[in-house]
């Protein structure tokens, strides 16, 4: 049996015990040594289930992720979301679409600074849509537009999975967020776009509600100082040459603990939560990149991505049809995987292949990561989706799904504006000299 | 990991001075909480799956896959544990120490080691409870 074959075998057997509820990191990992024993033996795939734990337990650039878990387990329990709402709302008060506006602007923001979509959408689907639907807003549009927004997080820096990209594409962090800046609120601006179409189109799903008074709209505003202040730390220190991504994290996570005391809205109750929340989660993570990297391994030894690369380009694919296929690969595999894993078991593949038609690394990361916000409201098992309608059970599925249909046209408008202008993600970098 | 960044950032821009081998101990720091941290994922069964076909099939099956990932996570942890075993003892041998600090190497596999062999124990229990029918 011939490598190549061998590494198709893999990937297949590894969708298949996905699909059996095997846990992502044990799949990788079982697979990986597998096959690695396969082609070069037991004794060598053992050396590699062996080294690779310990390889990573001292990775110095991983340890960015729990930080920045952590900063966002604080926010999300330092009653940020409310405020930012309201602070949102004053902005877009008076127009068609305020409310739902406004739920975009929170959750970009947010979204950002709490860094999981699940948490995002969870969080404002407690805040947002009692609101819109208090002001007769169409339940599936209200549900869909916070199942959307949550996923902001994914792409706005700074961002968890663009810290794990970074780590399996072996990518500069800094220039990574730097890259996704422009995107990020691009795609934001492209859902503003999307409601104001659906106000248009439908005009009873998205009633107009009484605007707000300027003293009301200023009293709003001034409750985004936390937000500023964290995004300062958080992102402003890295390009001011202040700090590395990982003291960037750390010092965001310090001042989000300190700000959640400081307004009373945590206590050391909510400290230890925050901290176990922050561990948990990252032990369950690493575990995925710990099985991601043996499988890699593996994928690697059979050359199948250098050998997919050589083909396309022998083939003389156009790049575009190219692109095309890792955007199909990314949206199947995102209707059935988490973020994290889809990264960690692709990247090893289409890297080379994206690398290999002209594009450059930085852009692929930040092309994936909208892909993976795709993924998020997809069916059949869109994530945000779900954690909506489990809070909201008179809405159903299908309905939640319908309305997040006008945020997923502006997520597909978002990459074809990436395929035919690659400098929306690349002139910041550049700019910024990271 | 958190203070002692936000002590040497602090050090480091107020004072020009800082905390000599950061990055070793916020390594070490990481191996630990992250590895110590594992076993509880495993206990409470909070790894990330792919759930698409808990809407296909009767909750029956659905414990029954569950039984099996559980059996395919100990047979890697295991073997992770066997083989991990004298890639250690190795390293202890060897002596191998840090370039700032001069932490003995063998400090950051013992986490490692510890971690894995007491998720491979968890996922034991997570067994035996799943017979029990909890």
């Amino acid at each position: 049996m011939s490598n190549l074959l061998i590494g198709a075998l893999g990937v297949l057997v590894l969708l298949a015990i996905l699909f059996l509820r095997v846990p992502i990191g044990v799949a990788l990992a079982l697979v990986g040594v597998c096959g690695y024993a396969a082609i070069d033996g037991w004794h060598k795939a053992f050396a590699v289930l062996a080294s690779v734990p310990f390889e990573l337990a001292s990775a110095y650039s991983l340890s960015v992720v729990p930080l920045f878990i952590l900063m966002g387990a604080v926010a999300s329990r330092g009653n940020m979301a409310k405020e930012m709402f309201d602070a949102a709302n004053g902005l877009f008060s008076g127009v068609r679409g305020a409310l739902a506006n406004a739920t975009v602007g929170a959750c970009a923001l947010f979204g950002a600074i709490c860094g999981s979509s699940i948490a995002t959408a969870a969080t404002f689907s407690k805040v947002a849509i009692p609101e819109m639907r208090r002001h007769g807003y169409e339940p599936a549009f209200a549900a869909g537009a916070v199942a959307s927004a949550g996923t902001l997080d994914v792409l706005i820096p700074p961002s968890v999975l663009t810290a794990i990209y970074a780590l399996a594409a072996e990518q500069s962090l800094a220039k990574l967020y730097a890259a996704c800046f422009i995107p990020g609120f691009l795609l934001a601006g492209l859902y503003v776009l999307a409601i104001w179409a659906v106000a248009w189109i439908r005009p009873a799903w998205v009633p107009r509600v009484p605007g707000m008074r300027l003293a009301e709209r200023l009293r709003a505003a001034v409750g985004m100082w936390k937000l500023v202040l964290l995004f300062f730390f958080a992102l402003f220190g890295i390009y001011l040459g202040w700090f590395s991504p990982t003291e960037a994290a750390a010092m965001a996570a310090f001042v989000a603990i300190l700000i959640a005391f400081f307004t009373r809205a945590m206590g050391w109750r909510g400290l230890l939560d925050a901290l176990l929340e922050s561990v948990f989660t990252t032990a369950a993570v690493f575990f995925i990149v710990v099985g991601a990297f043996i499988f890699s391994r593996f994928i690697v030894l059979t050359r199948f991505p250098a050998d997919v690369s050589r083909w396309v380009l022998e083939a003389q694919f156009s790049p575009l049809s190219v692109l095309l296929a890792v955007m199909l690969l990314y949206f199947v595999l995102g209707t059935f995987l988490d973020e994290v894993s889809t990264i960690l078991i692709t990247v090893p593949v289409t890297l080379p292949l994206v690398t290999g038609i002209g594009y450059d690394g930085i852009w692929l990361g930040v092309f994936v990561t909208v892909m993976c916000t795709i993924g998020l409201i997809s069916p059949p098992t869109g994530m945000t989706v779900f954690v909506i309608q489990a809070q909201h059970p008179d809405i159903p599925v299908t309905r939640i799904y319908l309305g997040t249909l006008p945020f997923l046209v502006a997520d597909f408008v978002l990459v074809g504006l990436l395929i035919a202008f690659p400098a929306l993600a690349l002139w910041l970098p550049g700019v910024l000299k990271v | 990991m958190m203070l002692l960044t936000v002590a040497d950032v602090t050090l480091r821009a107020l004072f020009n001075t800082p905390i000599h081998g950061t990055f070793e101990l916020i390594e070490l720091g990481l191996a630990c909480s992250v590895y110590i941290a594992l076993p509880a994922v495993f206990l409470r069964d909070e790894h990330l799956v792919v759930d698409a076909i808990d809407y296909m099939v009767r909750r029956r099956v659905v414990r029954l896959l569950d039984l099996v990932a559980a059996c395919l996570s100990l047979a890697v942890l295991t073997a992770m544990v066997l083989v991990m075993v004298p890639l250690a003892r190795d390293m202890s041998e060897m002596g191998d120490v840090t370039a700032d600090l001069s932490i003995p190497k063998l400090l950051y596999w013992v986490p490692v080691l510890l971690g894995v062999a007491a998720s491979a124990l968890c996922t034991l229990i997570y067994i035996a409870r799943w017979r029990k029918g909890a």
